[in-house]
């Protein structure tokens, strides 16, 4: 740390009866329910409260089984030293999405309490997860969890550990969060293997490794407090925005926020400073006090950067004001999201979105349909290309619609990432058709003692994207798992395929694509939409164009016959009413040009299968 | 003009794709139904009656003499004077030798019998027990007791049906010079025994695209053989027109009797119960039939006034429209006329709408955009 100098003046204190810890694991091999069991050992919560309330507040979130929105808890535990201990659990997002603000809630901690499926072994995510905890110099706990399956293997699973995380057997233990069994152990080694926090006493620093919107109270900033203290009536200051506040509420989480004098060094806490919007303070700040600033920020401060764009659009043109007043509402309880208003000539008005991925994407939208009834129509989610023109100008590219001429490109960069993949060995021949297909280079190659595989590659952020995952869980029959991590910009031959219909470009169609795959892409978009798009009163060619040059044509034949022969024996209403629903399901699509378009017709694009 | 329907609901055998109010004949329920009916048309308002009609079900499970005594009933109690068009509908194979002397002598003037195919093994498909001798006797027999119009029901995409035994069925239909046809197409019904066929063999029927072909061949046959095609699914000699279901498309009223039969009075469309028992009860009680209704106004009332008419052959007049709607056709459906026309559906003349030859074929979508329409 660069403040290690700057700070040695200042006496070091240790938080003696303080452990700030973190859980992470892959997904389902039970982190909520260990998060449950901690609690409820320590009597703080009942099982079902906790689950509704504490960490997982949204359906979303659960339904996925993962958590997206982060609530520490502050837990008091007495040992078996017979003393009592302030533990904090901050709780960490499980998707790559989410990297950064995971980044951020262990900065915040000193240990971590790896939990691994004691029949799956350990996924790339697990592993993932693991070396971003050393990073952070963090202090890892390993439970072997579901130790009461069936297929349960605990020293199979604690060969791993000691192949892959290199940690020695005797240091995992074996648990059943859903039993209760090992929590006690957990909870002691929490104690005693977790090092105390430690820090100056003077000057605040807190780092703020989450912030929430509250329609009431403006945002509530979630703080490790690592030097100094932090009370109310504090005046402090964003080291990220360089703005003052005043704090009028500081407290823990017991799981509800419960208000305290002040949050002394290595504790963890909301603040609470009448701060209006989720711009003005944000993950990774640093707040200090105003009047007695720290020399400098705490480390790892990044402003969040969207990573994958996609236009939305209500299906009816009148609920723009509606759909705009919604992303307003979101953005506040969402500092990723990013938006901007863009028109379309297919789909008329509406905004460009910025995600954190996919899953972020699918979130938004999710909510945005769910919580606001709004009915969307996404176009296919692009990357962020990076344009150089011939002019030496540099474009950065988030809509393909907004690709320049292909005369006027010197070269497009795209992103690339690192994925992981671990895999038994009978998909390796599969998964290298797969990434090969997808402009994947393999790195790395690694045989696990128990027989699994290794994989690493770089690959294109777009293909990543695009069905990827799913592929690659049919492909392996579920078996084979995935992480990926940002690497940076790298060239491509990259061209733009367009989708007509009925003659006419359809710009919410079109997307970037390597020129090796885009005949390829095309024919099977334009089959794929063929099936999608349902016969109209005349008949519609698809055609996928690159460049002007069509590459695959299908056509939609034309209705030949709708119509009710019969009349009911004057039953008029029953005929009405048959008719009304017809034309309600057509209501439902998106007239484009004078071809109806079933919403499925816009995310087509995602589901390429090869 | 007033049109007076009647739901007769038993039938010797119940037809797989058969969706109306209906019951396996018992002698003693019928008898109970004719009573309850009896009392319901008493209850009836008086009004006179410009056409009759008695549907099915099978009305000819019933006695000729019960049949008559009823037509004369029902034309006795609402007006039904010679110019009044009386039709029953009969399946052929329970025509008795002396029945139509019986039905003409009442006042019976129209005859729409359930042939649905000439073909032996699409009649057996249709589960319907008919011979094509017993059609023409039918016929034959008729014209003997002086019946004015005899109408034809004939019905298309039938599973295992051929564009050739289609096209034969019509023919056959033709050569036996009645003076009206209905082509139905097939219409697969929930609940049905077709509609469970289909869910286990889809492939067992026809799509559109095959269904189009058939009805063509309709449209081609008929207007061949003189019949003029005045509804979609009906095609009638000059002055053969089924004025009863001019009435239907003309939303003009009608009042129905018996389970599950629709009305319209007063501008309120009412269906009854479907339920036999409860209408029986009810009816039999001289209490009001249970079931549902309702009453359409502004867009909704005139939309589905050209849903109606747009099925006929003259389709809307602009000025019947004006003056029964208060709606200028052109300035009110403004919005919606231009795609129609473009894309070939609707033909605008100076005095009206009418579907083209390919609106009559997708008439679903054309209708369904004027009852949906909402300034």
């Amino acid at each position: 740390m660069t403040t290690a100098k700057a700070d040695s003046l200042h006496r070091t204190e240790v938080a003696e009866r303080v452990r700030n810890f973190c859980i992470i694991a892959h997904i389902d091999h039970g982190k909520t329910t260990l998060s449950d069991r901690l609690l409820e050992r320590t009597r703080l919560a009942g099982g079902r409260d906790f689950e509704d309330q504490a960490l997982d507040a949204m359906d979303l979130e659960r339904e996925r089984g993962i958590t997206i929105r982060m609530h520490p808890v502050t837990i008091n535990y007495v040992a078996r030293d017979g003393r009592s201990y302030q533990l904090n659990l901050i709780d960490t997002p499980g998707h790559v999405d989410f990297a950064y603000e995971v980044s951020r809630s262990l900065a915040a901690c000193e240990g971590a309490i790896l939990i691994i499926d004691a029949a799956q072994g350990i996924e790339a995510q697990t592993l993932a997860n693991y070396h971003l905890a050393l990073e952070h110099d963090l202090t890892i706990i390993p439970v072997i969890n579901k130790i009461d399956l069936p297929a349960a293997d605990p020293e199979r699973v604690m060969g791993e550990v000691e192949e892959l995380l290199v940690i020695e057997k005797s240091d995992c233990i074996l648990a059943s969060a859903k039993n209760g069994i090992g929590v006690d152990d957990i909870l002691e080694a929490i104690v005693s293997r977790i090092p105390p926090p430690a820090g100056h006493a003077d000057r605040l620093r807190g780092l703020v490794f989450n912030a929430q919107f509250d329609a009431y109270r403006g945002v509530v900033s979630y703080v490790r407090v690592v030097d100094g203290r932090l009370r109310a009536g504090t005046r402090f200051m964003s080291m990220a925005h360089q703005r003052v506040y005043e704090c009028t509420e500081v407290g823990i989480f017991s799981p509800q926020m419960q208000a305290t004098e002040q949050l002394d060094m290595g504790s963890v806490g909301y603040a609470i400073a009448n701060v209006k919007s989720l711009g003005d303070i944000d993950v990774g700040d640093t707040i200090t006090e105003a009047n007695h600033p720290a020399h400098v920020p705490l480390p790892g401060y990044r402003k969040a950067v969207p990573m994958v764009y996609c236009g939305l659009y209500p299906n009816e043109g009148a609920a723009y004001d509606d759909l705009r007043d919604a992303l307003e509402k979101l953005k506040l309880n969402d500092a990723a999201l990013v938006y901007e208003p863009e028109s379309s000539v297919a789909l008329g008005f509406g905004f460009r979105c910025g995600f954190l991925g996919l899953l972020h994407m699918e979130i938004v939208q999710e909510r945005l349909e769910r919580n606001y009834a709004l009915d969307l129509i996404a176009t296919s989610p692009s990357v962020v290309f990076r344009v150089t023109k011939t002019d030496g100008d540099v474009q950065i590219v988030d809509n393909p619609s907004k690709l320049p001429a292909g005369n006027l490109i010197r070269l497009i960069e795209e992103p690339y990432v690192k994925a992981t993949i671990m895999t038994p060995p009978d998909y390796v021949g599969s998964i290298m058709e797969i990434t090969q297909s997808r402009r994947g280079t393999l790195g790395n190659m690694e045989y696990l003692h128990d027989g699994r595989v290794i994989l690493t590659y770089e690959m294109p952020l777009v293909e990543v994207i695009v069905d990827f995952f799913d592929q690659l869980k049919s492909r392996t029959k579920g078996y084979a798992s995935l992480d990926y991590d940002m690497v940076g910009y790298r060239e491509g031959d990259l061209v733009k395929l367009e989708i007509l219909l009925n003659g006419e470009p359809v710009d919410a169609l079109s997307f970037i694509v390597a020129r090796e795959r885009a005949a390829h892409r095309g024919r099977i978009l334009t089959e794929k939409l063929k099936e999608l798009i349902p016969r109209q009163m005349f008949e519609v060619p698809i055609q996928a164009a690159i460049g002007g040059k069509i590459v695959a044509r299908e056509t939609v034949s034309a209705i030949r016959k709708n119509v009710l022969a019969k009349c009911y024996g004057g039953d008029i209403t029953r005929k009405r009413k048959l008719l009304e629903k017809q034309k309600v399901g057509k209501a439902r699509m998106k007239r484009v040009g004078r071809v109806d378009l079933p919403q499925e017709a816009f995310m087509a694009v995602l589901r390429l299968e090869d | 003009m007033l049109g007076i329907y009647v739901h007769l609901p038993f039938c010797p055998y119940i037809c797989p794709y058969c969706d109306f109010a209906k019951w396996p004949h018992r002698r003693s329920a019928a008898r109970r139904y004719l009573d309850a009916l009896g009392r319901e048309v008493e209850a009836a308002p008086a009004a006179q009656a410009a056409s009759i009609f008695l549907g099915g079900g099978t009305p000819n499970t019933y006695e000729a003499s019960e049949i008559g005594a009823l037509v004369e009933r029902l034309r006795a109690r609402f007006a039904a004077g010679d110019g009044a068009e009386i039709s029953v509908e009969i399946n052929p194979e329970l025509v008795g030798a002396g029945d139509l002397p019986i039905y003409a002598g009442a006042g019976v003037n129209r005859l729409s019998i359930g042939v649905q195919s000439f073909d032996p093994a699409e009649i057996r498909t249709l589960g319907r027990r008919h011979t094509p001798a017993q059609v023409a006797g039918v016929v034959a027999a008729a014209r003997r007791a002086g019946i004015r119009s005899v109408s034809l029901d004939l019905i298309f995409a039938v599973p295992g049906q051929s564009p050739a035994s289609w096209r034969a069925s019509l023919i056959a239909a033709c050569e036996l010079g009645v003076d009206h046809v209905s082509a139905y197409g097939l219409t697969v019904e929930e609940g049905t025994r077709y509609a469970r066929w289909r869910e286990r063999e889809p492939t067992a029927f026809f799509n559109d695209d095959r269904e189009a072909d058939l009805y063509e061949t309709a449209l081609e046959v008929l207007e061949a053989a003189g019949f003029e095609q005045y509804e979609i699914s009906n095609f009638a000699k000059p002055g053969h027109r089924s004025s009863h279901n001019a009435n239907y498309w003309e939303n003009g009223e009608y009042f129905g009797f018996g389970v599950g039969a629709a009305s319209y009075r007063d501008g309120e469309r009412s269906v009854h119960t479907r339920d036999l028992e409860a209408y029986l009860r009810a009816a039999s009680a001289d209490e009001a039939i249970p079931g549902t209704s309702e009453r359409l106004e502004g867009a909704a009332l005139a939309g589905e006034a050209v849903m109606l008419a747009l099925r006929t052959a003259q389709g809307v007049s602009f000025a019947a429209f004006k003056d029964r709607y208060g709606l200028d056709f052109i300035s009110f459906y403004r919005p919606i006329l231009g795609r129609l026309v473009e894309d070939g559906l609707l033909d605008i003349g100076a005095a009206g709408a009418r579907l083209t030859k390919r609106g009559r074929f997708v008439a679903n979508d054309v209708c369904g955009a004027f009852v949906t329409f909402a300034p």
